[in-house]
């Protein structure tokens, strides 16, 4: 997870990275969360559903904003987003 | 309208939880419904707009995924009111932060603010702000409070300095938010009445500022000068809730202002009480100057032209006279 968000934090060029940081965040806790009732002995297999679908729908709400900024802006990288600067 | 509706059921969702991923179900719904609402106009800015709010808020929403999971791992339960392991508070708090726009994690508030319409403005820095308020409000007791005080002393620091040199009415009203947040949150450790009462009777007044803005169309200080031939009774009122917004005495932006400083001197954190009225005094310069600006005139534009848009104007005239 740490690695995931650091890589969010950190991304250079390309929007996409950072979605993928994103994914791979929440793919980290998807993972924890299943092997939570493992431990302890509880199952919790709803969450890990709804979980799952709604992070489906954020990662292609972020697809859809990242088409939409390329067809605005010419590519992807991020030193092209400094149309609303102070 | 379904955006409309599913934002609605998004807040819903989010104050009845009681569990942590309902929670988190209701404020990513907010996040999706909120998204095309504000890349709606095909505009290069708005799109951009919309691309920062959605990295940040997603970011957001994983964060306290992920602090409601370490606390679950630490205690085994996953109810929103008992928060027992105190990394995990420490996550969440800075979550909070950055979905409601505190200060360490401001900085996409006032682009994405300039970059959406007036009235998806409005939407975002008063309804937005509400489900996080509800979830700050329920943890409140075992939160840091020194953590949050330094973050609010910091928000109404920099909402004042960083308000200063705007010319777009958008900026100005992002970091007037910013202020008022940490206004907010300064007092949800002590009193979390004063809280609430604190975000209704600011979700007011900016509704209605953005309301006769939105009007007026006045996005930049020099449309907010000619604006006075447009509705000169919008006018007026406009001026009197800017003022009310900075809190001055006569008008209701004082209340809240008086009961948390009131709170924090029975508290006796009586430096942080003369600190944050101190620095609210940095907000009060723009407030004014924006007051000012809606009531000299510019001298080449001086024809008196009725135009009939504002369809607001009973809400504008009546919260001044709260």
């Amino acid at each position: 997870f740490s690695w995931s968000s650091l890589g969010l934090a950190f991304h250079r060029t390309h929007l996409i990275s950072s979605l993928l940081c994103l994914e791979s965040i929440i793919l980290s806790i998807y993972i924890a969360l299943s092997i939570w009732p493992i431990k302890n002995q509880t199952s919790a297999t709803l969450m890990q559903i709804l979980i799952l679908a709604f992070s489906a729908c954020e990662a292609s709400a972020g697809l859809a904003i990242l088409i939409a900024s390329t067809q605005t802006h010419v590519s992807d990288h991020l030193r092209n987003l400094n149309l609303l600067q102070c | 309208f379904i955006l409309m509706l599913s934002l609605t059921l998004g807040t819903m969702i989010t104050i009845t939880s009681n569990h942590w991923v309902t929670a988190w179900a209701g404020l990513e719904i907010n996040t999706l419904a909120v998204i095309p609402l504000i890349s709606k106009s095909h505009h290069p800015r708005a799109i951009e707009a919309a691309t920062k709010y959605f990295l940040t808020q997603a970011t957001a929403s994983a964060l306290m995924l992920f602090s409601s999971m370490t606390n679950a791992w630490s205690s085994g339960q996953w109810d929103i009111t008992q928060l027992t392991n105190p990394p995990s508070c420490l996550l969440l708090t800075a979550a909070i932060a950055i979905k409601l726009g505190l200060t360490p994690f401001h900085f996409w508030f006032p682009e994405v603010l300039q970059g959406s319409s007036l009235t998806t403005a409005l939407l975002l820095s008063t309804a937005m702000k509400f489900p996080p308020t509800t979830i700050l409000l329920l943890t409140s007791h075992s939160l840091n409070p020194t953590l949050l005080s330094t973050m609010a002393i910091m928000s109404i620091a920099l909402g004042g300095w960083m308000g200063l040199n705007q010319t777009q009415t958008r900026k100005i009203l992002a970091f007037s938010s910013i202020s008022h947040l940490g206004w907010m949150t300064i007092i949800i450790t002590y009193n979390p009445k004063l809280t609430l009462l604190t975000f209704y009777l600011y979700s007011l007044m900016t509704t209605s500022i953005f309301l006769s803005m939105n009007s007026t169309n006045t996005l930049k200080l020099s449309t907010l000068m000619t604006s006075w031939t447009k509705a000169p009774m919008l006018n007026t009122t406009l001026m009197l809730t800017l003022l009310s917004l900075a809190g001055l005495p006569p008008l209701t932006g004082f209340l809240p202002k008086w009961l948390i400083i009131q709170e924090l001197t029975k508290q006796e954190m009586t430096t942080t009480a003369t600190t944050i009225s101190m620095l609210s005094l940095l907000g009060l310069f723009f407030y004014l100057r924006l007051t000012y600006c809606s009531t000299i005139t510019l001298p080449p534009n001086s024809s008196n032209k009725m135009k009939q848009w504002s369809i607001k104007k009973p809400v504008n005239t009546l919260t001044p006279t709260l």
